[in-house]
């Protein structure tokens, strides 16, 4: 039997399946990814775009409803998952994920478009304790997102070219709109891309630290969410707290799914 | 709701309404209070109508020439409704010395609210601890009475003094008794429902308030104890009179049983202890109810009563909420957090501004859940 884990995005609804799988010698059970599925539903209506989006993934991974025993959903739209038999907060499901891909993780950082969160997890991938920012766009991905546009680079190459930098330019705003205008004279005094692009993702990486320090760093640090992509912003993240290694789980976009799957697949 | 709280909730939603109704009907003053640190004694005995300023939760642009944006939210919202005419009713308007943002707060409405005919400024000492404290407060309690005679030309006897001590006391014996049921299993009032009392309590005539706690306390002990409970709440914090979200947190699998708030229990706590003179009844019960932040030092007698109040009513876990850029509240929080969860009572942080993210927080407060709640989950 296979355990299903649904994620009801704000812009993608994602699904991912587990099965059961028994390892030789080890009595415990263990988990294996059957099949995942990224859906980018056409319109808004939510209760639609679970099911289509739930049976585009059956079909992906050869499954049937039949086969699978429990679905658990998570995101922002979870409590529109009719079929789903719980739901969980992206909090619960992403530290569940993230640990599954990085057993050593115990302080998880996700960085989405709309939130940054610092999250410290137990060896099972249970939150302990976990912080967000407050009202505020400053340490989430869709800054970064922002920047990039006022840089006039893509996403790619925004992170591509903060490597490039050594220089440390703090930025002073903690407001998005504010930063771009940091931006904007910063452009003005002929300062270098590369430059401005480190400034904006250190700041962002700044901004996560602290709300991860919140909650107290402990073990290995695993970075979720879209930021994941970026490799500036990676390499931001290791200056900021002070670690030579970030651990980042394959298939980032898909680990509250995953982790909202290993839920249902251990549930009682 | 059941409709027994259903006055209570009307008082608190048209609570402009009734102070005017109240005016109408005895021709009485009514006056703004500010902290629930005023000894309204005073003012009941005097013949007036105290009524806590609190905000309306709506986005406002009438405080910045006033104050700093980096007040609290809960002062700019409380100015805002002054400076917008809400408290147009009021002839007096008093704050007793708390915080300095209130302090602001009070100075920018007496100043530019038109409608004000006259203003006082109480004194009290922030070190309550101090051997000298009561001394001092006993000293501007006095001449808080004597100002008071000068408003309404007249003496206020020691009979009225003692009377309107009798009346709060009961209000305060009456809240705590409503109080009592939040400690059963599966509570028959809820956080929702005590707010709503403990808070029409600030402005609502309190022989009109003691009446209708009376007639609701005989009621709710025939109510069904059959809302499962959930997790037990307390929470913790400056001023909350935000009802949404005590709604929000109590549609998602809790209730709230407790709280440590001005808006709760600080305001009703202690009862006076009678002495043969009224004006000592009065500046004692204020140097010694629970402390706000603010008069808490040098030792933080707070935090083993925060503490009590939880084990007390059987919390589960706390929920700070606290208002953006309150710093006495945000300068005990990191100790008083390591106190409560040395202690077996995990937390929660909220920071709370004028209006609220209720999506957002909905999605906190349902991750801490889960982390309180694994074996469920797991």
């Amino acid at each position: 039997m296979y355990s299903a884990g649904i994620d009801m995005g704000s812009r993608t609804v994602k699904v991912v399946f587990v099965e059961e799988l028994k390892v030789d010698g080890a009595p415990q059970l263990k988990w294996g990814v059957k099949g995942k599925h990224i859906m980018f539903p056409e319109d808004l209506d939510a209760d639609q775009a679970a099911d289509k989006a739930f049976d585009e993934a059956l079909q992906a991974a050869g499954l049937t409803r039949d086969q699978v025993k429990r679905v658990v959903a998570t995101g922002a739209g979870r409590k529109q998952v009719k079929f789903a038999s719980e739901d969980v907060t992206e909090v619960s499901a992403g530290a569940k994920g993230a640990v599954f891909m990085c057993p050593a993780a115990r302080t998880v950082i996700d960085v989405g478009a709309e939130e940054g969160r610092g999250i410290k997890a137990d060896g099972d991938g249970k939150v302990v304790d976990f912080a967000g920012n407050e009202k505020c766009a400053a340490g989430a991905g869709a800054f970064a997102e922002s920047m990039s546009r006022a840089l006039q680079l893509s996403l790619k190459d925004f992170g591509e070219a903060s490597l490039r930098s050594d220089k440390t330019i703090p930025m002073n705003a903690q407001c998005t709109v504010f930063a771009e205008s940091e931006v904007v004279s910063l452009i003005h005094s002929s300062t270098p891309k590369e430059d401005i692009a480190k400034a904006v993702l250190d700041a962002v990486a700044s901004r996560v630290t602290a709300m991860a320090r919140r909650v107290g760093i402990e073990g290995d640090v695993a970075l979720i969410g879209g930021m994941v992509h970026n490799v500036g912003f990676v390499q931001s993240l290791k200056t900021a707290l002070g670690v030579d290694q970030v651990l980042l789980p394959e298939m980032p976009e898909y680990v509250p799914a995953l982790g909202a799957a290993l839920i249902a697949a251990e549930g009682k | 709701m059941s409709g027994l709280f259903d006055q209570f909730k009307e008082w608190y939603e048209k609570r402009h309404d009734y102070a005017r109704a109240w005016k109408g009907r005895t021709g009485g003053q009514v006056v703004a209070t500010m902290c629930t640190y005023t000894p309204e004694e005073v003012l009941i005995a005097a013949g007036m109508l105290p009524v806590r300023v609190l905000g309306a939760h709506e986005p406002q642009n009438v405080t910045e020439p006033h104050i700093f944006g980096m007040f609290c939210p809960f002062c700019r919202d409380s100015l805002a409704q002054g400076l917008l005419g809400r408290f147009d009713y009021c002839e007096g308007v008093t704050l007793t010395q708390s915080c300095i943002q209130y302090r602001q707060a009070f100075n920018s409405w007496r100043m530019h609210v038109p409608t004000v005919k006259w203003d006082y400024y109480l004194p009290m000492p922030n070190e309550v601890q101090s051997r000298f404290a009561r001394v001092m407060h006993y000293a501007e309690v006095k001449k808080f009475r004597e100002f008071m005679e000068g408003v309404i030309g007249r003496k206020i006897p020691d009979a009225d003094l003692k009377r309107s001590i009798e009346v709060l006391n009961e209000n305060r014996r009456l809240l705590r008794e409503l109080f009592e049921f939040r400690k059963e299993t599966n509570p028959r009032v809820t956080g929702v429902e005590a707010l709503y009392a403990s808070l029409t309590a600030q402005f609502v005539d309190k022989e009109e308030h003691n009446r209708e706690l009376q007639r609701v306390l005989a009621e709710v002990a025939k109510r069904p104890n059959d809302r499962e409970e959930g997790i037990r709440f307390m929470t913790i914090g400056s001023e909350n009179d935000d009802i949404a979200f005590m709604a929000m947190v109590e549609s998602v699998g809790s209730t709230i049983v407790i709280d440590d708030q001005c808006s709760g229990t600080r305001y009703f706590w202690n009862e006076a202890r009678v002495q043969d003179d009224p004006i000592a009844t009065i500046a004692d019960r204020y140097c010694e109810r629970p402390a706000c932040p603010t008069k808490d030092y040098p030792a933080h007698t707070r935090f083993d009563h925060v503490l009590k109040l939880a084990k007390d009513y059987n919390a589960r876990a706390a929920i700070f909420l606290q208002q953006k850029f309150c710093d006495p509240h945000e300068g005990d929080y990191p100790d008083l957090k390591r106190h409560l969860e040395d202690n077996g009572i995990p937390t929660l942080f909220l920071e709370f501004d004028i209006t609220n993210p209720l999506g957002p927080f909905r999605i906190r407060v349902e991750a801490f859940l889960e982390t309180l709640r694994e074996e469920e989950l797991f």
